[in-house]
């Protein structure tokens, strides 16, 4: 009420003031208390009047006062607003001091608009840049790693320079882009491209290599501050283009710093090491039912302590320096036991060596931030490389008072060696874990005549040496993010800029196999081209005015978006002169081709924010864009946005109270968009060729002299519309205690519609696919954030915490479709579900009892399968979903003068991966669960329990039952009590899912607990004239992990960055790693 | 006043540039020409369609897939690791099949029709008859593996219809006949203006598919015997003289740089090794085509593996079937005499049934050896008269000149010969008679997709 008399009261006044004619001239400058820096921006006003002036560029400002005796008001965003007397004098010069209140923060928000956090209606979060310099991360998305709710990060594996997967908020589209936008500067950049490389030449396998996501490309430690945005009306002004959330990157500037030029180095060294892995067993030789078989695929030959070596018989075997491997008591057996090999000795540690240079200064007219790192990462697969190199000037002049000019400037190599991974012949982990345990893969991996030692006797996969040393894929990216911005500062309540930049780069890649490589085996080489440029132009204007209580600002805008990229493709197949990695190289197996994506778009915006009384912010955006690849007749569509955030506590009888000290409730609305993918609005031919999903090259054109097009697999949509995401949130910001303590909760719910997808047909109508608004989605979720300053003072002891969860559901998808592939195999699928959660797996599952569900346990002994053991039903049914219930993270950081430790705990809840990888280990019994093996038989054929060690013997959970002559199950419902044995025959057929079995018991939660990272720094006391700062710190991410999961780290996914997640197929391992650092400013 | 021109001198001169970069930037910004793919054509003619449907259907259709498969189950081949061992001990799973359907509609068929419509409007009656005759060979293989399938109904998703109803076996097959008859009176027409160009098969000759179009409906009148009988017979010794020689056979080649299915399969996986079935049947007569049809072991001897023993030690396929450039036979002079002779005993011509095997068993050997082998043929086959001539030589003999194409799992249905015991480790009671239905048609068309039962069900023509 007493604010409300206030407004009324200065509405009234006003009036008066404009009436009293000429005053004073007060000029002065504006500084910060920070650091000296002087502050645009700044609002002066005469108290009791609407009488008011900005600061400039260089903090000056110039104000007609009505009277001597008057007193002038400066405020401004994170500041505590100053009250000073004129007292008569003409110039007055003003230090402000910033504000303790974190709420007085400010926030980048969309198109780089400043904003104090409690103006907000909506939710965000930052990341500030010490926490991501620290991390020491490749990839500057694996250090906010959790850091904040809602947003969900996986690194597809341990080796350098792999892809990052992210999503904000779950995913929104079904088949499309889910990450998020990233926008550095203003800039919109580049930052997918993590898929896995999946080589033309063998478009079946599975992993390959996975290839680096393009954040990879920044340097971390530019990198002043990462603002999440995460719902539709945070990021509404971003249009079409930020339907997944955004990422707000700032990079350092000059602007805030001394006129005194400051120097940073930061160096550090990590090392990497495995983390776990699926374990081997070790007691069982190559083989087949028991016997000692040379070159055979599995392990499932005698027990290792019957067995010695002969180097008689064959006194050129070359598989094994020690020689043949024999029974104790054979004629020619030597004496010497039987080796087993640790096969994961294969892997080494990794080192990281980071160096990080910058140097800063500013004055009133202008400033500078010049930065140069270097980054040089082995793996922990031998040869496996991650490099890069960066260099940025950012810097900025104030041409006039009135207007400045600023340019970022960044140039980045990245270079990696990747190794073979996954599903493919030469994957690493492939020819790793399938080894029998007397093999040993170190021995030797090349004869002298060029071929390969493998445990096949040179037949199935690559020995994981010769990947490592012979096979690779190299990885080179030259880029260049920049852009000039213009502002203009035109009165104390106009201003606009502009804003013009691009982000392009060059990836070359090539692709080497080797000569006598179980890929290809004549050999192979590719080479790939890309060049990607994208160009943004962003044209504001901003009005800026107070009434009274009541705060005004308005920003119009013009948007230009053009993004594309050209991969040109050759390939040459038979390597004539081995070792010899050239496109020439091969006499007639070479092909070629070419693959563009581009589009324009363009947008007007217009961005309304009230601010009443400090109590009440209302903002509305609206935006409408055109984009070339939607049809003619659709080009355009609108997205609108509203949001309401109302401090209760600026309520009279809650102000000014210490225990609550502070609370916002908010909400907001907003509909935004997404736009088809280039090309799809009509059918179109391409090349012929013929693959038919069980050889790596197929045929393809030229053939027998003559080309050949073959019309396309995706049937043309001239009736396409945008995608709509409808996002709504609420949401409650509460601290206690003077702030000490604070909750931020939040619920959210987007309902995604029209969504664009490949929707898959009935290949029988001709057309495998047609694009097409089909699907419908929604992901809600509740996001909680706390901090607390438990103790102050000397020692201190801040809490941080993060809880997110979220429930991503398929609501429909297109007429008769209920399902879409979005990774796996025959056996499991992750797919899009209707009425599921997003990442629903799918396959094969045990026959089961039709009424109760219980597991059918064969008691037919007519048919061909064993007694006592379940029944594999080759049919596709609902297994459970890969996403997790819940995930929490907790960082606390005690501080106790120079020295500083913190740790950060993740939690994740729920979700299934497929362990694919020990799937296959059973089947070829080398994995530790096969080690209980021995079975002795009666004459009848029955085991013989006398002799059958028990821990060997199993009783199933079941019920008794068969499958009749029609294919339906038939239970008895008499509870199963039939031991049987683990045995080869079990896991070759049904206990396998790499033989018969079903993936359902492949599949294993994948909750965690793990450390994440924990820090201990120490700033040691410094000479001031000679350092500012010295610190040293040690950090360690992943030391230490609590899972079920039984295979590697379960934070991992088989194809990279790709929407079908879950996927565990003999992937890379991930690490563990520790890392010293020295900072330096002087 | 004066402050006000102040900020208006600002604003213009900012506006201006502003203005400038937006103007730059915004001329013809948004163009709906760059939404014109530029990596694939939205046209192309007859000439370049040709070949792309020849190549898939001696890739796919009759290249990889079917043929390893039926093989297995024929006791021809053996699968003795991974996917293969699963297929030979009878398991096909429909997710199995998903490639080979894909392939046959959207690759083969599909095709096919754009070429035989284009053929229509641009008034070309060969090119219109060749794409009927593809049309109708495509049809063939795949309804004798799946049964009823669509065609009436498919291939019209570019006119809304994503659910293709089925037609019955016995529908494709007259569909079959009339697209047969009605391509080689085509082919028959006048000399037409386009002319059959991009043809690896024949090389744009009319008269020889004429010919292929013949020998295509002999095989599929054979097909009906169980339901035609006697008809069956007589409508086939009608058309049995399409091909005069090997020469005439219907074959799609290979290349090095685009080499053979099989081969391709073999350097790739490696899963598949000769059936000891097959060998015992090949060395019991020492049979001139072992060594073209059976690769030596490590050890430099032709062995087999026994079905489903998993015997990875056992010799690989040889190069008639397995080689860097063997071609995929279609349709041969060998199979015609084949069909003759079984035609002609049915119908109780058994001297017409001898001689026509023996010139069947000749052309067979001296297609896969490159020689006459005489001595051998007067040893084994050349004894053969009308009184000694049984259905059981006929079709033994057939297995043995076919292999590597899907016939013999046909003729097996058809005959019950040879009689073949179960594999080891089978998962079915019986030997399967017939292919699942894709997992993809079977989600994507569930209402019409007709239930089939399991695999070991039999198809119209088996019943």
């Amino acid at each position: 009420m007493k604010r409300f008399v206030f407004v009324l009261s200065l509405l009234f006044f006003a009036g008066f003031a404009l009436l009293r004619g000429q005053g004073v001239q007060v000029t002065g400058t504006v500084t910060s208390a920070e650091d000296g820096a002087p502050l645009p921006g700044v609002s002066v006003v005469v108290q009791g009047t609407t009488i008011g002036a900005v600061t400039d560029f260089g903090g000056n400002y110039s104000i007609t006062v009505p009277d001597p005796s008057a007193v002038l008001m400066f405020s401004f965003v994170g500041m505590i607003t100053q009250e000073i007397p004129v007292e008569g004098r003409n110039e007055i010069d003003v230090v402000l001091e910033p504000s303790a209140l974190e709420l007085e923060e400010v926030v980048v928000t969309a198109l780089g608009m400043t904003r104090t956090e409690k103006s907000l209606g909506y939710g965000v979060q930052t990341v500030e840049s010490e926490e991501i310099s620290t991390a020491n991360t490749a990839d500057v998305i694996n250090a906010i790693n959790a850091r904040t709710a809602g947003v969900q990060i996986t690194s597809s594996a341990g080796t350098p320079g792999a892809s990052t997967f992210m999503t904000i908020r779950g995913a929104a589209s079904i088949l499309g882009n889910n990450e998020p936008l990233f926008v550095i500067d203003g800039m919109p950049i580049v930052t997918g491209e993590g898929e896995n490389l999946e080589t033309n030449r063998d478009p079946y396998s599975t992993g390959n290599t996975s290839l680096s996501s393009r954040s990879i490309d920044l340097n971390p430690e530019d990198i002043a501050s990462m603002t999440v945005l995460k719902g539709g009306a945070a990021t509404a002004l971003y249009g079409l283009r930020a339907a997944n959330g955004a990422i707000i990157i700032t990079t350092k500037s000059g602007e805030t710093a001394t006129k005194k030029m400051q120097v940073d180095f930061h160096t550090s060294v990590g090392f990497d090491q495995i983390s776990q892995v699926p374990p081997m067993q070790r007691q069982f030789a190559q083989g087949n039912n028991g016997e000692w078989v040379s070159g055979f695929q599995r392990s499932w030959g005698p027990n290792v302590d019957t067995l010695q070596y002969d180097t008689t018989t064959d006194p050129d075997y070359k598989w094994d320096e020690n020689g043949m491997i024999v029974g104790q008591s054979h004629p020619n057996a030597n004496g010497i036991p039987v080796k087993t090999y640790d096969h994961y000795d294969f892997f080494q540690t990794g080192m990281t060596f980071n160096n990080r240079l910058s140097v800063r200064a500013g004055t009133d007219a202008a400033s500078y931030y010049f930065s140069v790192a270097d980054l040089e990462q082995t793996g922990i697969v031998p040869n496996s490389y991650f490099g890069r190199t960066n260099a940025r000037l950012n810097s900025s002049a104030r041409l006039t008072n009135w207007m400045k000019v600023s340019t970022n400037m960044a140039y980045s190599n990245s270079r990696a060696t990747q190794i073979q991974t996954g599903s493919n012949t030469s994957g690493v982990m492939l020819g790793l874990v399938r080894t029998p345990p007397t093999f040993d893969n170190a021995q030797l991996y090349e004869f002298p005549d060029g071929t390969q030692r493998t445990y096949r006797h040179g037949g199935g996969y690559d020995n994981p040496y010769w990947t490592a040393n012979k096979n690779s894929v190299n990885e080179n990216t030259d880029r260049f993010i920049g852009n000039a911005i213009l502002n203009f500062m035109f009165t104390d309540w106009f201003s606009a800029s502009y804003n013009l930049g691009i982000d392009t780069y060059t990836m070359q890649l090539k692709n080497i196999v080797a000569v006598n490589s179980r890929t290809a085996p004549p050999g192979t080489i590719e080479e790939r081209d890309r060049t990607s440029t994208q160009i943004n132009s962003d044209l504001l204007l901003n009005f800026e005015k107070s009434f009274g209580e009541l705060d005004a600002s308005l920003t119009l805008g013009n948007n230009f978006f053009s993004t594309g990229w050209k991969e040109v493709w050759g390939d040459a197949y038979g390597l004539e002169i081995p070792g010899f990695y050239h496109l020439s190289n091969s006499s007639d197996n070479q092909t070629g081709t070419e693959t563009d994506d581009k589009y324009r778009t363009a947008a007007v915006f217009a961005d309304l924010q009230l601010a009443l009384m400090d109590m009440i912010y209302l903002g509305a955006t609206g935006r409408n864009d055109w984009s070339t690849t939607m049809p003619e007749d659709n080009l355009s569509a609108f997205y609108p946005s509203v949001s309401l955030g109302f401090i209760f506590t600026e309520l009279g009888p809650l102000q000014d109270n210490n225990i609550l000290s502070f609370g916002k409730l908010r909400g907001s609305w907003a509909k935004t968009a997404n736009i088809a993918e280039p090309y799809n609005t009509a059918s179109t031919y391409a090349l012929a060729s013929a693959l038919d999903g069980w050889v790596n090259t197929g045929v393809t054109f030229p053939y027998q002299g003559v080309t050949a097009f073959d019309v396309g697999y995706t049937l043309g949509n001239p009736n396409l519309r945008h995608e709509t995401m409808k996002s709504f949130e609420v949401g409650a910001d509460i601290r206690f205690l003077n702030n000490r303590l604070g909750v931020d909760v939040a619920y959210f719910k987007n309902t995604n519609t029209d969504l664009l997808l490949d929707v898959p047909l009935a290949q029988s109508c001709g057309y495998g696919q047609i694009y097409q608004n089909a699907g419908e989605m929604e992901s809600k979720g509740i996001e909680v954030s706390a901090n607390a300053r438990i103790l102050e003072g000397q020692f201190k002891w801040e809490v941080m915490a993060n809880f997110t969860q979220i429930d991503n559901m398929v609501i429909s998808l297109a007429e008769g479709v209920e399902s879409v592939f979005l990774s796996g195999f025959v056996d499991p699928q992750v797919r899009a579900v209707a009425g599921q959660s997003y990442g629903s797996i799918y396959g094969w599952d045990w026959y089961r009892d039709p009424d109760t569900g219980e597991t059918l346990i064969n008691d037919d002994p007519s048919d061909a399968l064993r007694d006592g053991y379940p029944m594999t039903n080759f049919l596709h049914v609902a297994l459970g979903d890969i996403n997790p219930d819940w995930t929490a993270n907790l960082t606390n950081t005690f501080s106790y003068k120079g020295v500083r430790l913190s740790f950060l705990i993740d939690i994740r809840r729920g979700g299934l991966m497929y362990n694919g990888t020990a799937s296959a280990m059973n089947y070829m019994g080398t994995h530790e669960r096969t080690v209980n093996r021995e079975v002795y038989y009666t004459p009848e054929g029955t085991i013989d329990f006398d002799k059958t060690p028990e821990e060997n013997l199993v009783v199933f959970d079941g019920v008794y039952g068969h499958v009749d002559a029609d294919g339906n199950p038939v239970s008895s419902g008499v509870e199963n009590v039939t031991p049987v044995v683990l045995d080869e025959d079990w896991f070759e057929g049904y206990g396998s899912n790499f033989g018969n079995g079903p993936s359902l018991f492949a599949l294993e939660p994948t909750d965690w607990l793990r450390l994440r990272e924990i820090t201990l720094a120490y700033s040691i006391p410094v000479q001031r004239r000679i350092f500012q700062m010295a610190e040293v710190y040690f950090t360690g991410r992943n030391l230490l992990l609590f899972t079920p999961y039984t295979g590697i780290d379960p934070e991992t996914n088989l194809e990279g960055a790709i929407n079908g997640q879950g996927m565990d197929y003999f992937n890379m391992p991930g690490t563990k790693t520790y890392t010293v650092g020295v900072r330096l400013s002087f | 006043m004066k402050k006000l021109s102040f900020i208006t001198h600002r604003v213009l001169k900012a506006g201006l540039i502003s203005a400038l970069a937006a103007f730059i930037s915004s001329c013809g910004w948004i163009d709906t020409e760059l939404n014109v793919n530029p990596d694939e054509p939205g046209d192309v003619p007859m000439s370049l369609l040709v070949p792309g449907i020849q190549q898939n259907m001696g890739f796919i259709l009759m290249g990889n897939n079917s043929v390893r498969t039926t093989n297995m189950w024929m006791q021809l081949y053996d699968g003795v690791s991974r996917q293969s061992h699963s297929e030979a001990r009878y398991q096909l799973t429909p997710a199995d099949v998903n490639n080979y359907w894909q392939s046959l509609y959207t690759e083969e068929l599909m095709n096919a029709k754009i070429l035989t419509d284009k053929a229509v409007e641009e008034g070309s009656p060969h090119n219109e008859g060749l794409g009927k005759i593809l049309t109708a060979y495509s049809l063939a293989v795949a309804t004798d593996l799946f049964g009823d399938i669509p065609y009436s109904d498919a291939l019209k998703g570019a006119e809304g219809v994503m659910q293709a109803k089925y037609d019955t076996q016995e529908q494709i097959y007259n569909t079959i006949f009339s697209l047969l008859d009605d391509a080689i009176a085509k082919l028959g027409a006048a000399e037409e203006p386009v002319g059959i160009e991009g043809d690896v098969i024949y090389g744009g000759d009319a008269a020889a598919w004429i010919n292929a179009a013949r020998a295509i409906k002999a095989r599929a009148e054979l097909q009906l015997s169980k339901q035609n009988g006697t008809t069956a017979y007589n409508n086939a010794l009608a058309l049995v003289d399409a091909f005069s020689s090997s020469a005439d056979d219907m074959e799609v080649p290979f290349e090095t740089a685009n080499p053979n299915p099989v081969f391709q399969f073999m350097q790739d996986r490696t899963d598949i090794r000769i059936c000891q079935t097959w060998l015992d049947e090949l060395e019991s007569t020492n049979d001139p085509r072992i060594p073209f049809y059976v690769a030596l072991d490590e050890n430099g001897e032709y062995t087999g593996s026994e079905a489903g023993a998993e015997n990875e030690a056992a010799s690989y396929l040889g190069d008639y079937m397995a080689g860097n450039t063997a071609p995929v036979v279609l349709m041969s002079y060998a199979e015609l005499k084949f069909i003759e002779a079984e035609a002609a005993l049915m119908t109780g011509d058994a001297d017409r049934a001898a001689t026509a095997y023996k010139a069947g068993v000749a052309a067979s050997v001296a297609k896969v050896t490159g020689a006459a082998n005489q001595e051998w043929l007067d040893a084994n086959i050349e004894t053969e008269t009308g009184g000694t001539i049984t259905l059981e030589k006929i079709i033994m003999q057939k297995r043995h000149a076919l292999v590597g194409q899907v016939q013999p799992f046909s003729d097996w249905r058809r005959t019950g010969i040879p009689t073949l015991s179960l594999v080891i480790g089978a998962t079915t009671t019986e030997v399967p008679r017939r292919f699942p239905y894709s997992q993809e048609e079977i989600i994507y068309n569930p209402d019409n997709v007709p239930s089939y039962g399991t695999i070991t069900n039999r198809v119209w023509w088996d019943q």
